[in-house]
């Protein structure tokens, strides 16, 4: 783990103290003024309809006054009150937002370049551009991963700041192609129209980027650029079952059956793989610290050690992973939980997919107890942070494969 | 190892079996399964039912002890440290410290001054001060409350399933059927492996039903119209669809499935005796219709009103259409083998329109995977069809014997004559390939007559769920402070620094500590980052 360079740089100017704050304060400004715009403007919140009311002049309006008010307010209170430049909630957040309105602003341009509706229909779906991004994205995460492993063995900068580079390209072009995808589904129909996160294929790509990116905010903070051969092998070993799924016809965007017609969706899914993501990352850097114990084990000299994290770095690491995907999964749970009992009658039903999540809960509840309250270290728990994710993997594809229930809607055919 | 963590793995691994092995299937399905021995042993041991069994529940109590054990134990002691904040700091602890950094600074500041600079360099931190044996200690807290994570995510779980328990002690969960324009008062659900039944303190009156179809034929919403009926009193009438369901008297009534209400279909059947005969038979869904004659008997299972499928032709294309309304039935006789029929009222129209005759399909072991499809050759809704057969059936058997292409030909031409004269319809060409397709099929089916659909007045059920839940709020409110809890524990880390100051004889002599139970990597950088400051700081003035 190298240190962190002293010398401030653009991106430290523009994303710690005022800026940052300022940046911070007006984002929560525009979302306060799009709930206005939902609850109060004329037209009002149409679920099918509000992903275009953001993005009409009436959204610009609504969202850039709130913008505007939040900013102007920052500014005030940062003079008032120069302390709150120390805050780290502001810092910490606003790289995140910015990735977000990049990606709004790519996809809003690349949906410039779609084909004209009357090209588009729902049984031929291969003239939409969502699906060229992200056969671009399949490339370049695997070439990312190619590169992150070509660094282990010969660590040029050069090298590295391509392979961290084609990742941060691959999280955009994923990012950009599903937004995408939520608007071709209405161009194909309004009534089709739904988020992209209805089938495996689509959280698929959510699940590369939400890994991709938890890993690579890591090796920003912490410098722990070893740890990407592994993490983004795990991305690419994904990136061929998405493509597997989209040979075998699973990557069509279809109707949404009545079950998935809700808001919840929008909520409950992303928020699992949060969960998910963070447990492929705290897999990883599992991974990385039983090479590096294996090859101390052996006396290995190799330069490779030089570029891997210690020992208690990547211990301190996957921990890190387990403590960002924990809450994240047990939120996304109460939450499908909440969406069952308003969709199927009951909170909790014993369906093979709810009880795989409590598997993986417990599991990684177990890791936690192992770790905190008894003070384990290193290897054992290095092996619970890559069984886990097995666990993980599970619930997330195996249920679907091997097991029916209430699920069963995102099962493979 | 402790308690809770085996406690932890020991349900998970229990979990996994009721998840590998279907819960609350029929009895004589797990039976064919596993045969009798393993049968046996997995009922006793409750398996089929597994989430419910007394050993489950057990466990569940064990967590519910343990937690309560831990908090009992540990509560007292958090809440003392959590008031306690000790300014002082003895020569060992200091050194026993993860951070630990000195200063000896030649400069003429005073201890106050000191604690001013370390001060202004914390945003939101506690401070507390002390003077003691000539030494100036400052302590400052970040995260004292981290503490209540740990209390408040134990005591959650414990509310969570104290919750659950509420829910199955108190609340019911249970399924309705209701044909469209009936009444229902009674919920049937599963107890163990048996079938129970409530009453409502209310009736369900089904007023319509309805499926609602995307352009591709994939179902959008199911849509139910039900009027709440207390007392005699009509109270209520709303539509519900699937999430969105309807709340009376405590109860939450959901759209859960639909099915066939007992439609009234009536059958063409064909009499294949070359009498050329037709006869209708009136019946409906579920119930079983027996012919005096022949003492053949249709029951019929099902009925559905469209079939959307895809009619492309060639592999991985898409073309959905729906091809009309559908009946299914066991046709069983004398003699006769009995199977399972999906039949078809329309005849099929392939992708390029053309008629391909009257179909169905059919499953010999009664499985429906196993349906193969039966095209017929005849399109039965057309009575000239009909009668051409059968002329071409009659003329065939007069010249048995010496059959050969040429008089085949000849006896289809007599045949076409005395049906349609001399003006034959256009499509003729088909519909001669067609006869002879049946000619050679139907007189090898085993019935005595081909029944065809003919007439229906189609009726849905509704199938609703009715739930009651007192738990469920007890649920959430634990599940809230779940989640509280977590955010405090992994993001509100407990972090201590202290600034200790002593006035030696060549200057002051400054050393700062720090501790954190959480996240000690990011602590770190906060604590060399607070080091350079203060050494700038310090150094200059």
């Amino acid at each position: 783990m190298t240190a962190m360079t002293a010398e401030p740089s653009i991106w430290e100017l523009v994303n710690r103290g005022r800026w940052a704050l300022v940046r911070f304060y007006a984002y929560i400004g525009a979302s306060l003024g799009i709930s206005a715009m939902a609850m109060y403007a004329q037209g009002g919140y149409n679920e099918d309809a509000f992903l275009y009311q953001i993005l009409s002049s009436q959204g610009l309006l609504w969202g850039g006054t709130g913008a505007l008010v939040g900013a102007a307010l920052a500014a005030v209170v940062i003079t008032m009150k120069p302390a709150m430049l120390q805050g780290r909630v502001a810092p910490n957040t606003v790289p995140w937002l910015d990735g977000m309105l990049l990606m709004v602003i790519l996809a809003s341009i690349a949906a410039l370049f779609e084909p004209a509706a009357s090209q588009i229909s729902y049984e031929d779906q291969s003239k939409l551009i969502a699906g060229s991004i992200i056969m671009a994205m399949n490339v370049v995460f695997i070439f990312s991963a190619v590169a992150y492993i070509a660094y282990l063995f010969a660590p040029e900068n050069f090298i590295g700041r391509i392979a961290t580079g084609s990742a941060y390209f691959g999280i955009y072009a994923g990012g950009t192609a599903l937004l995408l995808r939520w608007h071709e589904s209405y161009m194909i129909d309004v009534e089709i129209g739904h988020a992209p996160v209805s089938n495996l294929y689509e959280v698929f790509i959510l699940l590369f980027m939400i890994t991709a990116a938890i890993y690579l905010s890591f090796e920003r903070r912490y410098g722990a650029k070893g740890m990407g051969a592994f993490v983004m092998v795990l991305v690419s070993a994904g990136v061929f079952f998405g493509v597997w799924l989209d040979s075998v016809g699973q990557a069509d965007i279809k109707p949404l059956v009545p079950a998935l017609q809700s808001y919840w969706m929008k909520i409950h899914v992303p928020m699992n793989f949060v969960g998910y993501g963070a447990f492929a990352v705290a897999c990883g850097a599992g991974m990385t610290y039983l090479l590096r114990h294996g090859m101390e084990a052996r006396g290995s000299k190799s330069k490779m050690l030089n570029i891997f994290p210690t020992l208690d770095q990547l211990d301190q690491l996957a921990y890190k992973s387990v403590a960002v995907g924990f809450p994240a999964f047990t939120l996304a749970t109460i939450l499908g939980a909440a969406w069952a009992a308003e969709a199927w009658g009951g909170y909790w039903s014993w369906d093979p997919k709810e009880t795989w999540a409590l598997i993986v809960w417990l599991v990684y509840g177990a890791y936690l107890h192992a770790r905190v309250s008894h003070g384990w270290h290193g290897k054992a728990l290095a092996w619970w942070a890559v069984g886990g994710f097995l666990v993980t993997v599970f619930c997330f594809i195996g249920v679907n494969m091997y097991l029916s229930g209430l699920h069963s809607y995102g099962r493979l055919t | 190892m402790s308690l809770a963590i085996v406690l932890l793995m020991v349900l998970s691994i229990a979990s996994v079996i009721g998840t590998v092995l279907l819960q609350n299937q029929e009895q004589t399905d797990y039976l064919q399964q596993f045969g009798p021995l393993w049968y046996w042993v997995f009922r006793s041991l409750g398996l089929f039912d597994m989430y419910h069994t007394w050993w489950f529940l057990t466990l569940l109590g064990f967590l519910m002890l343990s937690l309560t054990a831990c908090l009992w134990r540990n509560v007292p002691k958090m809440l003392k440290e959590m008031r306690s904040n000790k300014v002082t700091l003895n020569e060992r602890s200091l050194k026993r410290m993860e951070l630990l950094q000195h200063w000896k600074l030649k400069s003429t500041m005073s201890a106050a001054e000191l604690e001013q600079i370390f001060r202004k360099q914390l945003y939101g931190w506690k401070f507390k001060a002390v003077e003691e044996n000539g030494q100036h200690f400052v302590r400052a807290d970040k995260g004292r409350k981290h503490k209540w994570g740990y209390i408040s995510v134990h005591s959650a779980i414990l509310i969570v399933l104290v919750g659950g328990w509420i829910s199955v002690q108190f609340g019911f969960r249970g399924n309705m059927a209701v044909a469209e324009g009936s009444m229902e008062k009674t919920i049937s659900f599963l107890k163990g492996t048996e079938t129970a039944t409530l009453d409502m303190p209310f009736q369900v009156r089904c007023n319509s039903f309805e499926i609602n179809f995307f352009a591709t034929g994939a179902p959008s919403e199911f849509r139910s119209n039900l009027t709440i009926i207390d007392e005699g009193k009509e109270v209520l009438t709303s539509d519900i669809i699937v999430n969105e369901p309807l709340f009376y008297k405590g109860v939450y009534i959901y759209q859960a499935s639909f099915g066939d209400g007992g439609s009234d279909v009536s059958f063409k059947l064909f009499h294949m005796d070359g009498s050329q005969k037709t006869s209708i038979a009136k019946t409906s869904v579920y119930k079983t219709w027996k012919d005096p004659e022949t003492g053949l008997s249709l029951e019929v299972t099902d009925f559905r009103p469209y079939n959307v499928e895809n009619i492309a032709e060639t592999f991985g294309e898409k073309k959905f259409k729906d091809i009309g309304p559908s009946v299914e039935y066991v046709i069983r006789g004398s003699g006769i083998k009995p199977v399972k029929v999906k039949s078809y009222m329309n005849p099929y129209i392939d992708a390029d329109g053309n008629n391909q005759g009257s179909w169905m399909t059919v499953s010999l072991t009664g499985d429906a995977k196993d349906y193969q499809t039966v095209a017929m050759g005849l399109d039965f809704t057309n009575q000239d069809e009909w009668r051409l057969y059968n002329a071409f059936i009659g003329y065939l058997s007069q010249i048995e014997g010496k059959r050969n292409e040429k008089v085949n030909f000849e006896a289809f031409q007599k045949a076409l004559h005395d049906v349609y004269g001399d003006s034959p319809p256009k499509d003729i060409q088909s519909i001669g390939t067609r006869t002879i397709q049946a000619v050679n099929l139907l007189p090898q089916l085993p019935w005595p007559v081909i029944p065809v659909l003919d007439d229906f007045n189609h009726v849905y059920y509704t199938g609703l769920q009715l739930a009651k839940d007192p738990g469920m709020n007890v649920v959430w409110i634990g599940s809230a402070i779940l989640v509280f809890g977590l955010c405090i524990m992994f993001y509100m880390p407990h972090r201590k620094l202290w600034l200790v100051i002593r006035d030696t004889e060549d200057g002051t002599e400054v050393s700062l500590a720090g501790i954190t139970n959480r996240n000690q990597i990011a602590f770190k950088e906060t604590f060399n980052d607070l080091f350079t400051k203060l050494d700038k700081e310090f150094g200059h003035s």
